[in-house]
């Protein structure tokens, strides 16, 4: 029993530990190159997760969720532009506008099974972004088309999610990841959680047991895309920069669902491990090859992708937990009868 | 308590692994180069939709480095040497961002270029303005850009406001010269914010001028049949037909406007696709008497240009397009700022960049007669020619025949068309 326990504190005291230099990391590394990239890094760790919730545990495979950081982003920063309203209360705003829209689309789609499911979500992203780069104003609210919105960079400060260094950031966007996490944890060992795993594998068998898949898949889409919109709200003030190609664009869409894939889906871990391979491969290989190959780097990254679903089609976080216990084992070996 | 001992184990192995990935971050940050570089940060799309125009400023800027370089560097500041360090933008505002955060933050650059598309301009050029490192921006047409307040933001080229006054003066006078009346427009346009902010401008111009539009018609670049814009053409019947096209749609607007015989009196273009080299091998005879307004023109009439288009083509195999000219001059712009400024202190570059008045010298290859800055950074100077599409013997070719003093000798342009 003793053992066991310290086999528990072993794993809690890793984890702390994990926390500990991710918390501390903007003390040591001060370029803010660096910490750009990790900002990134983990926006993408937070993104993956939200969408995890439906193309993880709900079994589908969801290909429109740039839509989603689209409505986030417009959402606060038209609020902030023409109103004044802190990005904060944008951000709420725009995750309860997301999450309607998102049941809206769960509604019908729901029902459709595999490729058909994702073409949807495809055509509905799309077609978010062709309105927004053809309008010019919705109503009263401004979303100036194609040329898209900036936010000049006055009034710097927390009320605003505005800074001129990246700290702040960093310790924003990894709170989030931090709660994201944890609400995926939850979830999973949650009724909620078990009716969707239920439901993405053997809808029927899951039906005739009286689970109510499709009101659980739509539970799942609708904090989903609330937990995505937030996302957009922190992108936008992060570049001060948003238009409808850059953030609503299929490469987002599908650059979370690549890291998913590789990170593997349905679990805890695998969009943060998939964040962790993917993004650094995307950025250093642009940085290193950038200039002198051009395209190279889109080469490697997609080498990249395509060696790991030969090898581990269902993500790195199969071997790497196999790894994980194995080291575990070893260093706390089972209790053999008696102490 | 056995337990305890490996954990220590655990956590000194983690802490060494830690601080070896640190170093590896940290000497990944090269060292301090000697004083006698300058490095300049240039942050163009050297791959995806812009590629072709990102590859051809690199030349461009590549060639007149190489030139400066070997006619012994910055001389005030002891012959240094120009450094140039490249990074792609994809097209893409926040690896854009991403890049001049490194640039200048990792790699030192005392000055940064960039970045052609509008949309990777804006955000980018307000890193620099943070950081207070000068940013000379060759071409980015958006008026936006140099309406920021930004104290460290240079442009070279005309902004969009510009190119559109200037294809409005054109048809005006074409209308005099040849006794045609023009009355009813038709403005197709690719959908991003360039194609959008040309129409924005065109849609005032025409009120003001009087003219009517019968058609005002956006498309996406990437459409691989125009056919129905182009019967739209042809139903609303106008005069004059107004272009903004990246250069695959620009090729498959030209062969479907000629297989629909669409009776136009003129076709009016605005540069981009119309300009790149693959758009008269595709389009052929189809492109003949089309206009196009342009920044430059191999049959510009200015000392060197014929030479540097020359040694261009030897090297690159193509001819230098507007958008390279716009890269090569912006290269000795630089350097004449930085020969002035004597120092690699950004502030002082700044205020070189700032008081610039370049008049000759071999980058002054473009049409018009200097490079100063406005208070806003932008050069007043810049101005535009207009060329049609035509063949007088040679094959088709770019005559440059707007304005009125810079067209090619013995050259009158054909107005409306046959």
């Amino acid at each position: 029993m003793g053992e066991q326990m310290t086999r528990q504190n072993l794993q809690i005291s890793s984890l702390l530990l994990v926390g500990i230099i991710t918390f501390g990391l903007p003390l040591v590394l001060r370029s803010p190159t660096y910490l750009h990239i990790l900002i990134l890094l983990y926006l993408y760790a937070y993104l993956t997760s939200s969408w995890n919730l439906v193309g993880g545990f709900a079994g589908v495979l969801p290909l429109g969720h740039a839509a989603f950081v689209g409505i986030g982003a417009y959402s606060s920063t038209i609020l902030y532009l023409q109103y004044g309203i802190s990005p904060w209360l944008g951000m709420i705003v725009g995750g309860i506008l997301a999450a309607i829209v998102g049941i809206i689309i769960g509604l019908p789609t729901f029902k459709m099974r595999g490729a058909y499911f994702a073409l949807a979500t495809i055509a509905f992203g799309e077609g978010i972004r062709v309105m927004v780069e053809n309008i010019d104003y919705l109503g009263p609210f401004n979303l100036n088309g194609p040329r898209g919105l900036q936010i000049p960079p006055r009034n710097v400060g927390l009320t605003n999610l505005m800074f001129t260094t990246k700290e702040p950031y960093y310790y924003i966007i990894l709170i989030m990841l931090v709660a994201v996490l944890a609400l995926t944890y939850f979830i999973s060992r949650s009724k909620l959680g078990y009716y969707l795993n239920a439901g993405g594998e053997e809808p029927e068998a899951a039906m005739s047991l009286g689970v109510n898949v499709a009101r659980c898949k739509l539970i799942a889409m609708a904090m989903s895309s609330f937990l995505t919109a937030l996302a957009g709200t922190f992108y936008a003030q992060f570049t001060l920069f948003i238009h409808p190609k850059s953030i609503i664009s299929l490469d987002l869409s599908f650059e979370i669902a690549f890291i998913a894939l590789i990170g593997g889906r349905g679990s805890i871990a695998g969009p943060v491990l998939g964040a962790l391979l993917l993004r650094p491969v995307s950025d250093f290989s642009r940085i290193y090859f950038g200039a002198t190959l051009p395209g190279l780097h889109l080469i490697i990254f997609g080498t990249v992708l395509v060696l790991v679903m030969i090898y581990q089609p269902r993500g790195l976080q199969e071997p790497l937990t196999r790894v994980y216990h194995k080291l575990l084992y070893r260093l706390i070996p089972e209790p053999a009868g008696t102490e | 308590m056995k337990g305890t001992k490996i954990s220590q184990h655990v956590f000194r192995g983690i802490l060494a692994t830690i601080c070896v990935c640190s170093l590896i971050f940290f000497t990944g940050t090269p060292s301090l180069a000697g004083p006698e570089v300058v490095k300049i940060g240039n942050i163009i799309p050297l791959s995806g939709p812009s590629a072709s125009v990102g590859q051809q400023g690199k030349q461009a800027r590549e060639m007149a480095v190489e030139e400066i370089n070997a006619a012994g560097g910055i001389k005030s500041l002891g012959g240094a040497k120009l450094e140039m360090l490249y990074a792609d933008s994809e097209s893409k505002p926040e690896k854009g961002v991403a890049e001049a955060e490194r640039f200048i933050n990792t790699e030192g650059v005392h000055v940064l270029t960039g970045c052609w598309n509008s949309a990777v301009t804006y955000p980018t050029t307000a890193v620099a303005e943070r950081y207070g490192i000068p940013f000379v921006v060759p071409v980015s047409v958006a008026d936006k850009i140099t309406e920021q307040g930004f104290k460290t933001v240079f442009r070279i080229a005309a902004k969009d406001s510009w190119w559109t006054r200037d294809q409005f003066a054109f048809l005006a006078d074409m209308e005099k010269e040849f006794n045609t009346k023009v009355k009813k427009l038709a403005f197709v346009y690719e959908n991003g914010d360039w194609g959008k902010g040309f129409a924005g401008q065109w849609k005032e111009l025409a009120k003001k001028g009087g003219y009517e539009v019968v058609l005002d018609e956006p498309y996406p670049s990437t459409a691989t049949d125009l056919s129905p814009v182009v019967q739209k053409i042809r139903r609303a019947k106008p005069d004059v037909l107004m272009l903004v096209s990246n250069a695959a749609d620009a090729i498959l607007l030209t062969n479907t406007l000629a297989e629909y015989k669409v009776k136009l009196k003129a076709i009016i273009a605005s540069g981009g696709g119309h300009a790149d080299p693959s758009f008269l091998k595709a389009a052929g005879k189809n492109a003949r008497y089309i206009f196009d307004i342009v920044e430059w023109e191999t049959d510009v009439n200015k000392p060197g240009a014929k030479e540097a288009n020359a040694k261009y083509k030897a090297k690159y195999g193509e001819n230098l397009t507007g958008e390279a000219v716009d890269a090569y001059l912006a290269t000795y712009v630089l350097k004449d700022a930085l020969e002035r400024a004597g120092s690699l202190d950004p502030a002082k570059i700044r205020e070189a960049l700032a008081t610039t008045n370049l008049r000759s010298g071999p980058g002054m290859i473009v049409g018009y007669s200097a490079v100063e800055f406005d208070k806003t950074g932008q050069n007043e100077h810049a101005a535009l020619v207009i060329v049609q599409i035509n063949d007088i013997g040679s094959g088709m070719e770019r005559i440059t025949v707007w304005p009125k003093e810079a067209r090619r000798a013995g050259y009158t342009p054909v107005f409306p068309m046959p």
